[in-house]
């Protein structure tokens, strides 16, 4: 029997990683096999190098790296069956909740947004990108990867940039403008150049590069552009300094009544309470809104337009903002419980306005949040007017 | 006669996890030469298809590995694992199912003597 030494062990294992065996586990399997048929079969006194040559050829059919591959072909072959069984079902699983949550939501019931978010997440977060890992897997030419890749890419974006649009998070915008760029931009030159010298796709190529230009197009003009967003926030901030005018009138007006000394301050107090409840709100919203705590007629040039930010998510969440609409809210309660039946007024309303207890009923756009609050004011002011002039007629009995 | 490879390949897996469980514990010069001793030589399992499926069977836990050092050598020694073992039995008897099946269809007589 013959005896491997040391040096003629790493000579072995040189061998096999030069002829392309990297997988450590891999090497020593095979080391450990060559020795024991050089031990098995050669002389004691053999030729070790000759016999070597000789015993490795049994190991492949044209090179020695097919061990190898052959095993990194089972183990991704395994992977495949789990990746493309996860896919089918996280596939019809997003699909069966975004359908049903659009269900829900047409007939308003609740639960819909939670099966919308799972539906829009779970395809464009696993079941999309699964596609595209098994898709690109299929495909032989690097442009076809590409193509693959840069489909899925806006596909999975505009999924999610309407998931963060309905959730209010950040960066939907730019996501929305993104993919479809990519689409028309980036994907459809490759994909129209490619497939156009071809005489057999030709035809194909055209009709779905047409197709995704009309789509890409629609897309586009749903979209409101920049522009179209500076005229809309110049006009809710037009609206809302026309708003604020009308209130200053409104107070000017009433300062002619106070002069009345018939009347105590004592009974202008739950309204007055309100109306700075009010503008502590105001000022609040505006600051988020456009940074500034006041807007001027100046605003154009100071940039503090109001634009579409979310007054519900910031009422609900920013602590500050939360605090200040929980001092108002104690207000409103506090003067129709008071005042309104004591001076036998109309209530301020509550339902659909920032003070709704609802919360889910607060008003979603700033301009609208910012014009209850304003019309609350009227309300108020109008009411203490009402106060004054019964007072004037020696209505309101003094103490 | 020596088979095929093509025939062999479909049935690796399961002579592997046969061996293991009549053997208990073998590294894989073992296991060829226990294939060719038992089959007369007619089945002869290539070290390019016995150490990918070895490495599927670990990567699957079917097996369990230790690693042996002699000086320089390490051999790897190869054991079923629970899993592996119910894997075996299941394994075996599909393909006794499957031999069963083949010989109805291919309308194969059993040779008599």
């Amino acid at each position: 029997m013959y005896r491997i030494n040391d040096r003629q062990i790493d000579y072995i294992l040189n061998d096999i990683s030069a002829r392309g065996v990297g997988m450590e586990g891999l090497q020593l399997n095979l080391l450990d096999h060559i020795c024991c048929i050089i031990e098995q079969e050669l002389e004691e006194n053999g030729d070790f190098e000759q016999f070597y040559r000789a015993v490795i050829p049994r190991f492949y059919k044209d090179r020695l790296s097919e061990i190898e591959e052959e095993t990194h072909l089972l183990l991704t072959n395994k992977n495949y069956y789990v990746m493309k069984k996860v896919m089918i079902y996280s596939g019809t699983f997003s699909a069966a909740a975004l359908s049903s949550g659009i269900f829900f939501k047409y007939m308003h019931w609740p639960g819909a947004s939670i099966q919308i978010v799972l539906g829009i997440g779970i395809a464009s977060l696993l079941f999309l990108p699964l596609l595209v890992a098994l898709k690109v897997k299929e495909q032989q030419k690097a442009k076809d990867k590409l193509l693959i890749v840069l489909g899925s890419l806006s596909a999975i974006m505009l999924a999610l940039a309407i998931l963060f649009k309905i959730q209010h998070w950040p960066g939907a915008n730019i996501m929305g403008v993104t993919s479809p760029a990519i689409l028309a931009l980036v994907f459809l030159p490759i994909y129209f150049f490619g497939g156009i010298r071809n005489p057999e796709t030709k035809v194909n190529t055209i009709v779905s590069s047409v197709l995704i230009i009309l789509g890409v197009g629609l897309f586009f003009t749903l979209t409101i552009t920049p522009a179209g967003i500076k005229v809309e926030s110049t006009k809710n901030t037009i609206s809302f300094l026309r708003s604020e005018q009308l209130l200053e009138n409104e107070g000017q007006q009433l300062v002619k009544y106070a002069k009345n000394e018939n009347v105590v301050k004592a009974e202008l107090e739950p309204g007055d309470q309100v109306y700075q409840a009010c503008e502590s709100l105001k000022s609040e919203m505006l600051q988020y809104a456009t940074g500034a705590k006041k807007i001027n007629e100046d605003f154009e040039v100071k940039g503090t337009l109001i634009g579409n930010a979310n007054a519900r998510d910031f009422l609900i969440n920013d602590d500050g903002a939360a605090a200040k609409l929980r001092v108002l809210s104690g207000a409103v309660f506090h003067y129709n419980s008071t005042a309104v039946p004591k001076h036998n007024l109309k209530p301020i309303p509550v339902k659909w306005t920032v003070v709704d207890p609802k919360q889910e009923n607060i008003q979603e756009r700033v301009v609208s949040a910012l014009n209850d609050i304003i019309q609350i004011q009227m309300l108020v002011l109008q009411n203490n007017r009402e106060i004054l002039s019964a007072g004037q007629k020696g209505l309101v009995s003094v103490q | 006669m020596i088979y095929s490879s093509e025939l062999i390949k479909g049935t690796l897996k399961t002579i592997v996890l046969k061996l293991l469980e009549d053997n208990n514990r073998m590294y894989g010069y073992e296991i060829t030469q226990k294939v060719k001793e038992l089959t007369f030589d007619k089945i002869q399992i290539t070290e390019g298809a016995l150490y990918p499926t070895l490495h599927v069977l670990e990567e699957d836990g079917l097996v369990t590995t230790e690693l042996e050092y002699n000086g320089k050598r390490v051999r790897k020694y190869y054991t079923l694992s629970p899993e592996g073992k119910s894997k075996t039995k299941e394994k075996v008897s599909e393909l006794a199912d499957f031999m069963n099946t083949m010989k109805f269809l291919l309308d194969i007589k059993t040779q008599s003597a």
